[in-house]
């Protein structure tokens, strides 16, 4: 009997998905989500746990290198599939099951991990515990992260500054993203020291430390204990986050020490992807005229899929799929009539949830003053509370757009903010956003961490578009 | 005592007594914290085949939970880094070698030199209401001033341990509501 | 009473458990494919297990400085620890071990679920692994006293540890009607030590599945299989503690153990998807400072009232 053909075939029947959403792929995940909730594909959040790699969105050469070290972290059988556009995503699914299925493939592919496999051990730098030497006291408590952003400026541009890093450094730089559990954290503990002739001796240490892995440094927390620093990079890939943002947090215990932000990576042609959310906006900008009820339900949408963000990441599954499913269903063009009375009842059954309140109160409290300031224009300004206080921004603002779904004025880009704000290209509200969060994230804890990202969801796209118009300008 | 028992307690001794060797010859914090906790787990098995299945499997229990905790702290605070590196729970290792010999020795010897009773009265049926009227019924106070000492202890030393006071959570006149702490609790004091 | 150690019991009792917690994973799965508005059917329900032919071609996971002696024994402690706990459950007139001390011994199993899970978070020498065996350590400091109260004040009521006593002892009135704060309380701690629900912190969506993001192959299945083996565990001991065992009218005494326990299950597997996950940080103040006292309450109602008996 073919045991692991049979195998093979059962793996094929119910692929579990990792999805990774390259920047300006927020189209295609949501095609992706629909149809893997449709067919029942579980999507999980780490490579271990996954047989199908779907890459969802452009090409994006700034993100190969974290999404081939993705790929070397699936486990075989694997296969791995690239949808560009939300129509692709079908056949890069029934062409990601083909290959699962097919013995052939796998075969060879099983044989190639195993020696990757061995490779891999070696590769995989940096794991947890173990920090760079790089955030020594000596490189100044104010954190590697602004540090580093500062030299990434002086290289002259996003990314410019850690490429020279990944090439001139050793395996622990390879492992530079993180975009999932276990990638690593030392990209920029192990920048640093590239840049330090100084801390060449600890190359040599290395040998002797279990697996080859740097040893940690000790930092005092905020309870008075002097406990080992972890770096640890959230994103770019990972689950229920924005897609595309990756920030560099200093862990010690589960409590963020330091947090610095990357520039976001942009897609290939420099502006080819536009901000999905922000679309009626841009179509507007550009002399298009644009139904407000097309925007609204854009808007409404937008709300729902950050919803579905933060309720996953509060460990709400069941009314996580309720609010990704209302927003396909407005996405499709579902009468309002059709979706009032469900839409009514989630935002009824979440609003009021008195357990997701208590459990979301006093976590990353921004006031309305403070938010101006920061230029936040959108409902995280509104809101001007904690992380309570903004999903009920959200769930407010739906239920306040609910009757104008079908409403044909054009739009008035000035009137109606665009779903993270007022729409401007020079500085598009997820700007705002983004850079609220070192602050936000400092001292939190990694679940509330976790929480404010996820209540404030940047869209890391918006950005790009800034980007594009800078060149273009330029 | 039939032949299973006595078996299975010459097995769980000598179980206990590897795994107490493997204290002290694994170099790493988590393996020794576990191993102690199975050299725990099998002197529990061993207080049960003796007859006191309560106490051996609350020695179980409790075993658990407390080496699971006390690896939390072990590797916290003792270990750099974070206890994968590889060390040696062997220390002062004359003087130590000299006094658990001697508390070997001592032991050892009080095992032959004590005149131990003879068994009187039948065996008990349910040993674990021996063990409750034991403790609870002549010893009833020492019991309840040893849980009033050791809740004292805890609570003291935790006091004693954090480095925030009352004036930092609640200000200077104890009337902050709610208390400034770096993480809010459950219950929004 | 309950008949212990007949041979076949031994084969029983854990069959019976893995058959239990299938129909645990197979109604979460129709709960879940109503919920994603799929259409609702055997097919559904039995999708899930795909996963376990699956497990067994997918290669292990290799990683770097991963203490895989640990890891390994972390995982495998979890569904073990869940099918010695049944040993002492009896269901309707069998058990397999009708120990003296039977409510102790399914607590100490229980609590081995601390170890494995640490270990099991601790093994693979990742960030977010280590952090969810934290976090289970968190939350067991949480759960761990209002659900031993819980266990005590069942044990009160029958002036007995063995489970076959408190069954019995319940004759005409169930403990769940008249101990509601250790019947509710004991349910939440079936939920934490399984880790399911509102109680996955360990294995927060936010960690990336924490002490499930590393593992894969058999050892997932190992320990996925773990979280419903407690899962139904917890559900067909509630049956002796608090619902009167296998004890009824009209029905055999198995076919009252099987229709509680299943009653059980089904509320627990329901009530999975009922609240968010309640993160330790604010789950261990309340749990101290409201459920422990409560819980103790409730353990001197009984002791009064066998006092006064």
């Amino acid at each position: 009997m073919d045991l692991t053909g049979l195998g093979l075939r059962v793996t094929a029947a119910r692929p579990h998905v990792l999805l990774a959403t390259v920047p300006g792929g927020a189209a295609v995940r949501l095609a992706a989500e629909r149809l893997l909730s449709s067919r029942d594909w579980p999507q999980v959040p780490t490579p271990a746990q996954a047989d199908l790699l779907l890459v969802a969105g452009p090409d994006s050469p700034e993100s190969q290198a974290a999404l081939e070290r993705l790929w070397r972290d699936l486990p075989a059988p694997r296969a791995r599939v690239h949808a560009r556009t939300a129509d692709e995503v079908e056949a890069a699914l029934d062409a990601g099951r083909a290959l699962l299925g097919s013995p052939a493939v796998q075969h060879e592919s099983a044989a190639l991990p195993a020696e990757a496999g061995g490779h891999q051990e070696g590769e995989h730098g940096s794991r947890e515990r173990h920090e760079g030497d790089g955030q020594a006291p000596g490189h100044g408590g104010e954190g590697g992260g602004q540090g580093e952003r500062r030299a990434d400026d002086a290289h002259g541009g996003p990314g410019g500054g850690h490429t020279p890093h990944d090439a001139g450094q050793d395996r622990e730089a390879e492992h530079g993203d993180g975009g999932q559990a276990h990638d690593d954290q030392d990209a920029d503990g192990h920048g640093n020291p590239g840049g330090h002739g100084g801390h060449g001796g600890h190359g040599g240490g290395r040998t002797e430390m279990p697996g080859g892995l740097p040893m940690a440094e000790q930092g005092a927390d905020r309870d008075g204990l002097a406990l080992d620093q972890l770096h640890v990079s959230l994103g770019p890939f990972l689950a229920d986050w924005p897609a595309g943002l990756t920030i560099r947090l200093v862990l010690q215990g589960d409590v963020v020490q330091r947090a610095g932000v990357d520039e976001p990576a942009t897609p290939a042609a420099g502006g080819a992807a536009e901000p999905y959310w922000a679309q009626p906006w841009l179509r507007v900008a550009s002399g298009e005229r644009v139904p407000v009820g097309e925007a609204v339900r854009r808007r409404a949408a937008a709300h729902l899929d950050s919803l579905g963000r933060l309720l996953a990441v509060a460990g709400w599954p069941a009314e996580a799929v309720r609010a990704r499913r209302l927003r396909d269903d407005l996405l499709s063009g579902a009468p309002r009539a059709a979706v009032a009375p469900r839409l009514e009842r989630f935002t009824r059954r979440v609003g009021r949830s008195r357990t997701l309140a208590w459990l979301t109160s006093g976590i990353g409290v921004v006031t309305a003053q403070k938010a101006r300031e920061a230029g936040v224009s959108g409902p995280a300004a509104r809101a001007g509370g904690d992380v309570t206080a903004r999903y009920r921004q959200w769930l407010t603002d739906i239920r306040r757009d609910l009757p104008r779904l079908e409403d044909a004025a054009p739009l008035d880009v000035a009137m109606e903010e665009s779903p993270r704000g007022l729409w401007s290209a020079e500085d598009p509200p997820s700007a705002a956003l983004i850079a609220l969060l070192p602050r936000l994230l400092e001292g939190a804890e990694l679940a509330a961490a976790r929480l404010v990202v996820a209540s404030l969801d940047p869209e890391p796209d918006e950005l790009a578009a800034r980007s594009a118009v800078e060149v273009a300008r330029g | 005592m039939g032949t299973t028992d006595t078996v299975l307690l010459a097995a769980l001794g000598v179980l206990a007594l590897v795994f107490g060797v493997l204290v002290f010859t694994l170099n790493s914090m988590a393996r020794v914290t576990f191993s102690l906790l199975a050299a725990l787990v099998c002197v529990g098995g061993i207080t049960a085949v003796l007859g006191l299945p309560y106490l051996g499997v609350v020695i179980v229990l409790m075993m658990v939970m407390e080496m699971v905790i006390m690896a939390v702290f072990m590797i916290a605070y003792m270990m750099n880094p974070a206890g994968l590196m590889p060390m040696s729970m062997l220390h002062n290792k004359r003087g130590a070698l000299t006094i658990s010999g001697l508390v070997f020795v001592a032991l050892a010897a009080g095992i032959f030199l004590v005149s131990w009773p003879d068994r009187t009265a039948s065996r008990p049926r349910d040993t674990t209401f021996q063990v409750g009227r034991a403790l609870m019924a002549e010893q009833m106070l020492t019991m309840v001033l040893l849980g009033f000492v050791l809740l004292a202890t805890m609570v003291g030393a935790t006091v004693l341990a954090t480095h925030r006071g009352r004036y930092d959570r609640f200000g200077d006149d104890l009337d902050q509501r709610p208390a400034k702490d770096p993480a809010g609790g459950g219950v929004g004091r | 009473m309950v008949e212990a150690g007949a041979w076949w019991t031994l084969l029983a009792a854990p069959g019976l458990l893995v058959v239990l917690a299938a129909l645990a994973v197979a109604g979460n799965a129709v709960l879940d494919a109503r919920n994603a508005g799929r259409p609702v059917g055997v097919a559904g329900a039995v999708r899930p297990f795909l996963d376990v032919p699956r497990a067994l071609v997918v290669q292990p996971r290799r990683l770097p400085a991963a203490d895989r002696l640990l890891w390994r024994a972390g995982v495998v402690t979890v569904p073990v620890a869940a099918v010695l706990s049944t040993l002492v459950i009896p269901f309707g007139g069998h058990v397999v071990a009708d120990l003296s001390v039977g409510v102790v011994w399914f607590n100490a199993m229980e609590v081995l679920t601390w170890a494995g899970l640490w270990l099991a978070g601790w093994g693979p020498n990742a960030a977010f692994s280590l952090v969810g065996g934290y976090r289970f350590l968190a939350q067991g400091l949480a759960y761990e006293l209002p659900l031993m109260f819980a266990l005590i004040s069942a044990a009160t009521g029958a002036e007995s540890l063995r489970v076959g006593d408190i069954a019995a002892a319940q004759d005409g009135l169930w403990y769940a009607v008249w101990m509601p704060v250790a019947f509710a309380a004991y349910l939440a701690g079936v939920l934490a030590f399984s880790f399911l629900g509102p109680f996955a912190y360990p294995a927060g969506r936010d960690l990336a599945g924490g002490v499930l993001g590393e593992v894969s192959g058999v050892d997932r299945l190992l320990l996925r299989a773990g979280r419903w083996l407690w899962l139904a565990s917890g559900a067909a001991m509630a049956v002796p503690l608090f619902l009167g065992g296998g004890a009824g009218p009209g029905l055999p005494a198995w076919a009252w153990s099987l229709v509680k326990t299943l009653l059980v299950l089904g509320l627990l597997v329901w009530g999975l998807r009922r609240l968010p996950v309640i993160r330790a940080d604010r789950y261990v103040e309340f749990a101290w400072v409201v459920l422990i006292p409560l819980t103790i309450v409730q353990a001197l109602v009984p002791a009064v009232v066998n006092l006064n008996r």
